[in-house]
């Protein structure tokens, strides 16, 4: 027996949503860029501790804040990843506003914060810049290199259960 | 003789040649202004000139130019496919249509030949049929040959596009991924054209028919091929009113298997 979950990515445009997920799903990268329109729905089973759980990816087109993707994509998420372009500061310096909107509106499903393109900044930089509100439990890849992909993954399934 | 005799007898025999040849150029001259000036007498001599070119050139257009306009033309339908698509389509749809027009009717008539020349049980039932409903014995036999038949059905969590439960008759592709691409289609439906509560209950594509039927937390989506009848909706609307009796009160505890095993029970 499987369980199925449904994880949201959410978003600014061309953070790295839709390569997170392939590089996950599929293991693979692609420098092209295509913009997502609608949503794009994924699937991977993973195992937590011996149980399978399937999880079932929507890849939502991205929006400048959560208050303006659709409401009937977000409905009946179990758990959400905030992704954030590392290297464009308009896409994580309404990162604490984003937060409120999604405890105030969806309490009890749970968070994960993303800030992907790691691959682009030294690590010093993410140890300066990083390390303060809101950022203090981001958790950073790279879509290209493979960098903490499946971590990020496999710590929000976990708060699923 | 004079001296003035004698000078002029000298120019005579010195310029009398010169004389007569420059007369004669003059002759040629006026003759040749002639003929170009009236048109009647230049075609004369040009017409046959040019016949014979063109046919020449005629006869050479497929070695010398027939590469050029060949690939002229695939460059040209390579670059604007859509200018040549719209300016085909009209065309091409109306040769459709009228293909399409007279294989219905070949097909009606060799059904009518076949009617009148079959006496089995069936086919007295749907002379019956024909003579009490007043519609055609053909048309009754073609519904029956495009038959719907269900070929998926789905029961899909609200909101979330998770799969609960689902009877194939034909291996597709992933089911959970169907389930939540229809989900986010019916949600955008229902969202893009602000239908309040309104619910999206059908697609249709080529020879399918997705019927979709809403309930409480879930929806019930089965894949339909064939002739999708106003008839066959109101049957299988009742079958699913059905199911759900069934389904509704446990389908939180129940698990994908268990749903799997009410939904072959009923289809």
């Amino acid at each position: 027996m499987s369980l199925s979950k449904k994880i949201v990515m959410l978003g600014h445009f061309g953070v790295g949503k839709t390569s997170l997920v392939r590089r996950f799903v599929d293991s693979v990268f692609s420098e092209d860029y295509l913009v997502t329109l609608g949503v794009h729905v994924k699937k991977k089973e993973v195992e937590i501790d011996g149980e399978k759980i399937t999880l079932i990816l929507w890849d939502i087109e991205g929006n400048t804040s959560i208050s303006k993707a659709r409401a009937s994509y977000l409905a009946g998420s179990h758990g959400f990843l905030y992704v954030f372009d590392v290297t464009r500061p308009e896409t994580f310096q309404n990162l604490a506003e984003e937060m409120d909107f999604l405890k105030e509106n969806y309490s009890k499903i749970p968070v994960a914060v993303v800030g992907n393109k790691s691959d682009l900044i030294t690590s010093e930089h993410v140890e300066d810049f990083f390390k303060q509100e809101p950022f203090k439990d981001c958790e950073f890849t790279s879509a290209k290199e493979g960098d903490n992909v499946e971590n990020v993954f496999l710590k929000i399934t976990k708060q699923l259960r | 003789m004079v001296e003035e005799d004698r000078l002029q007898l000298l120019r005579d025999i010195l310029l009398i040649d010169d004389r007569e040849v420059a007369h004669a150029i003059n002759q040629r001259i006026e003759k040749i202004s002639e003929t170009l000036e009236k048109q009647e007498k230049l075609s004369e001599k040009v017409n046959p000139i040019i016949e014979d070119r063109l046919k020449v050139f005629v006869s050479e257009i497929p070695t010398s130019l027939g590469p050029v306009i060949t690939q002229t033309l695939k460059d040209e339908i390579e670059n604007s496919k859509e200018r040549v698509v719209e300016a085909l389509y009209p065309i091409m749809g109306k040769m459709i249509k009228r293909y399409i027009q007279n294989e219905i009717k070949l097909l009606s008539e060799t059904m009518n030949k076949k009617v009148n020349d079959t006496f089995s049980v069936n086919s007295f039932k749907r002379k019956l049929r024909a003579k009490f409903t007043g519609v055609k014995e053909s048309d009754l036999l073609l519904t029956e040959l495009d038959a719907p038949t269900i070929s998926e059905v789905f029961i899909i969590q609200k909101g979330s596009g998770i799969l609960l439960g689902n009877h194939s008759n034909t291996a597709t592709v992933d089911k959970d991924m169907i389930s939540g691409m229809l989900t986010a289609i019916k949600s955008f439906v229902e969202d893009a054209f602000e239908g309040g509560t309104q619910n999206l209950e059908a697609i249709e594509y080529e020879l399918y028919t997705i019927h979709i039927q809403n309930f409480h937390t879930y929806y019930i989506a089965v894949v339909i091929s064939g002739s999708y009848s106003r008839s066959f909706e109101n049957k299988l609307e009742n079958k699913l009113l059905k199911l759900s009796k069934s389904l509704s009160p446990q389908i939180s505890i129940l698990t994908k298997e268990a749903i799997d095993d009410i939904l072959k029970t009923h289809f």
